[in-house]
């Protein structure tokens, strides 16, 4: 039992996975942190990735990966329309930061009911999927496909890339800057409202990347997204708010938890195990588990 | 409360009217408008009902799914042993008395983290749900024989009159002023004396009490229960929709709510249901940004 427990197979499973989580909750942190927007409706815009991705390999025949960069392009493009007709304005009125977590809460609500029913009228609710490079690739006693080894190493790839960008160059420290303090981040000379603009667009894209990702190896739906807006939120609180690090982090411990308990239990323990670290979370340690409380 | 002044009296005569005018308006325009005064007084009575907390205290809360799931549940467990009669109101207080369990630790967090919480919380519960009726082998529940349109339109009206009065007379009273101080600030409430974890607490159980029996009353009218379709966010998110739309100022405002979009859903309903969700979710967004205060707002701005 220990053995199989340990087995590459559910490591590389739980590896795949967590990269998903860390991508999808590095987009929600982004958003949170710059502007303390509460975006509901990041799932959707994971599941907009995955629509187009599936689009693109059934009209093209061409691999998905090559529409990485088309499906990025996708979800900043979104995410500056949202930013230009929503929020900018409100975010230049210096609201105190409850205000706009909770307008931006019921904004995104919104925008969520109407984007999985958009898609749902546009496209049926029939789920879809696609084969492409299912071929299973052995080593050793771990049995991986393709497209899982594809997806983990883009997700691995950008998530160092968006580290990089964050604590090297000017802009990612301005970014970075912004989230620990705004009100200096400004007095210092920041333009907060490109920042922020540049922190939607990345934030979206990444949610969208992630989709594209996942649409090779799980079934698309218009009302896959939930399930990844929650696991963002957990993944999210569990590194703390607008800690970039710890919610990469967090995003492989969740898929390990996940991992091992659909192993030991079943799938259905999924759901009750995700909701129930998500209230535990919220309930015994709102300001996460490996950040420190900001405010 | 101070005894009863000319507004109360006011709002007592238009609720019972509306009340009598639901009933006997739906009763004699025929089958399909029962069914249409049904759902408007279902919707009625849980966004009132949903208001008496999240309208009053700013806690808006996404979870108000449960309490009409576990009324629902009682009831589609229970139907062939007890009688209705009993059920219903039994529903009620067993989805008041989950709230009160869950109530301390959960109001304990704040603001939109709240809002986050309480959709988790009622997911959890789903699925918890969901494993314990697939271990008990029932996947769905039917229910045979149960009361005719009539009666259920009866009891929901007397639910929708029932929450419109005591979302008002709350609102009118000291325990209705102390919710609102909490608020416009919490600790600034605290500080002036007001009990605010017991005052939170209790009007978040008494807000459930009515969903939980709306929800018994609904399994009836269904005659069908399926755990995914009645502990459905979708539930939810319509009343918090309602709400914003028609304003939470007072007990006016989720009459106004529940009107706009029973109405849209009956309009839409024919031609093309799908659009219904959708515009759902651009009249919420339009709310927000450009009518805050709701259809109510809107209202009194019109008035003066």
């Amino acid at each position: 039992m220990m053995t199989s427990l340990l087995s590459g197979q559910l490591l590389f499973a739980a590896a795949v996975l967590g990269a998903l989580y860390a991508l999808v909750g590095l987009g929600m942190n982004l958003v949170y942190g710059t502007m303390r927007l509460l975006n509901v409706a990041h799932g959707d815009l994971l599941m907009l990735g995955a629509y187009a991705a599936f689009w693109w390999f059934t009209l093209t025949a061409l691999s998905p990966l090559l529409a990485l960069p088309l499906v990025a392009a996708m979800g900043a493009g979104i995410g500056l329309l949202l930013y230009a007709l929503l929020f900018r304005r409100q975010l230049a009125q210096g609201l105190p930061p409850e205000v706009i977590e909770a307008r931006s809460l019921l904004l995104f609500f919104g925008l969520s009911v109407a984007i999985q029913n958009i898609t749902a009228y546009a496209f049926t609710a029939t789920p879809r999927a696609y084969r492409h490079l299912d071929t299973v690739w052995q080593v050793g006693q771990t049995a991986m496909t393709g497209n899982r080894i594809a997806a983990l190493a883009v997700a691995g790839v950008i998530l160092a890339g968006v580290l990089v960008f964050l604590r090297r160059t000017t802009f990612g420290m301005e970014i970075q800057a912004l989230i620990q303090h705004r009100e200096a981040a400004r007095i210092v000379g920041i333009d907060v409202g490109r920042v922020q603009a540049v922190a939607i667009a990345l934030g979206f894209a990444s949610a969208a990347v992630a989709g594209a990702l996942l649409s090779m190896t799980e079934q698309v739906t218009p009302f896959m997204g939930f399930r990844f807006t929650i696991a963002a939120f957990v993944v999210v609180i569990l590194g703390g708010l607008g800690n970039i690090r710890g919610g990469i982090l967090a995003g492989f411990l969740l898929a390990i938890i996940e991992i091992y308990a659909v192993t030991l239990f079943s799938s259905e323990a999924r759901s009750i195990l995700i909701y129930g670290a998500f209230v535990a979370i919220l309930v015994l340690r709102p300001q996460g588990l490996l950040g420190r409380a900001r405010r | 409360m101070g005894g009863m002044q000319r507004q109360d009296w006011v709002a007592l005569a238009a609720t019972l009217a509306g009340g009598a005018l639901l009933f006997w308006g739906g009763m004699a325009a025929g089958a399909y408008w029962q069914v249409v005064a049904l759902t408007l007084a279902m919707w009625i009575a849980l966004v009132q009902s949903w208001s008496l907390f999240s309208g009053l205290t700013g806690y808006i809360s996404l979870g108000h799914a449960v309490a009409y799931g576990l009324g629902a549940y009682l009831m589609a467990t229970q139907f062939r042993e007890l009688p209705v009669w009993l059920l219903i109101p039994a529903g009620g207080i067993l989805a008041g008395a989950v709230a009160l369990i869950v109530a301390v630790p959960v109001l304990r967090v704040r603001g939109p983290y709240f809002v986050i919480l309480t959709f988790g919380l009622a997911e959890l519960v789903k699925f918890l749900l969901l494993r314990l009726e697939t271990a008990l082998g029932a996947s769905s529940r039917l229910l045979f024989g149960a009361p005719g349109t009539d009666v259920l339109l009866a009891w929901m009206v007397a639910l929708a009159v029932a929450a419109t009065l005591l979302r008002h007379g709350i609102g009118r009273s000291r325990f209705g002023r102390g919710l609102v101080a909490i608020r416009e600030d919490e600790v600034a409430a605290e500080t002036l004396g007001v009990p605010v974890t017991r005052y939170k607490v209790i009007a978040f159980a008494l807000s459930c009490v009515i969903p939980g029996m709306v929800g018994a009353v609904m399994a009836l009218r269904s005659t069908y229960f399926e755990v995914l379709q009645v502990f459905s966010p979708t539930i939810s998110f319509t009343i918090v929709t309602m709400a914003i739309i028609g304003g939470s100022g007072d007990a006016r405002g989720p009459v106004l709510g529940a009107l706009f979009l029973v109405g849209l859903s009956e309009i839409l309903r024919g031609t093309a249901p799908q659009l219904y969700l959708i515009i759902m979710g651009v009249s919420l967004v339009a709310f927000v940004l450009f009518a805050p205060s709701g259809l109510l707002g809107l209202l009194r701005r019109k008035g003066g």
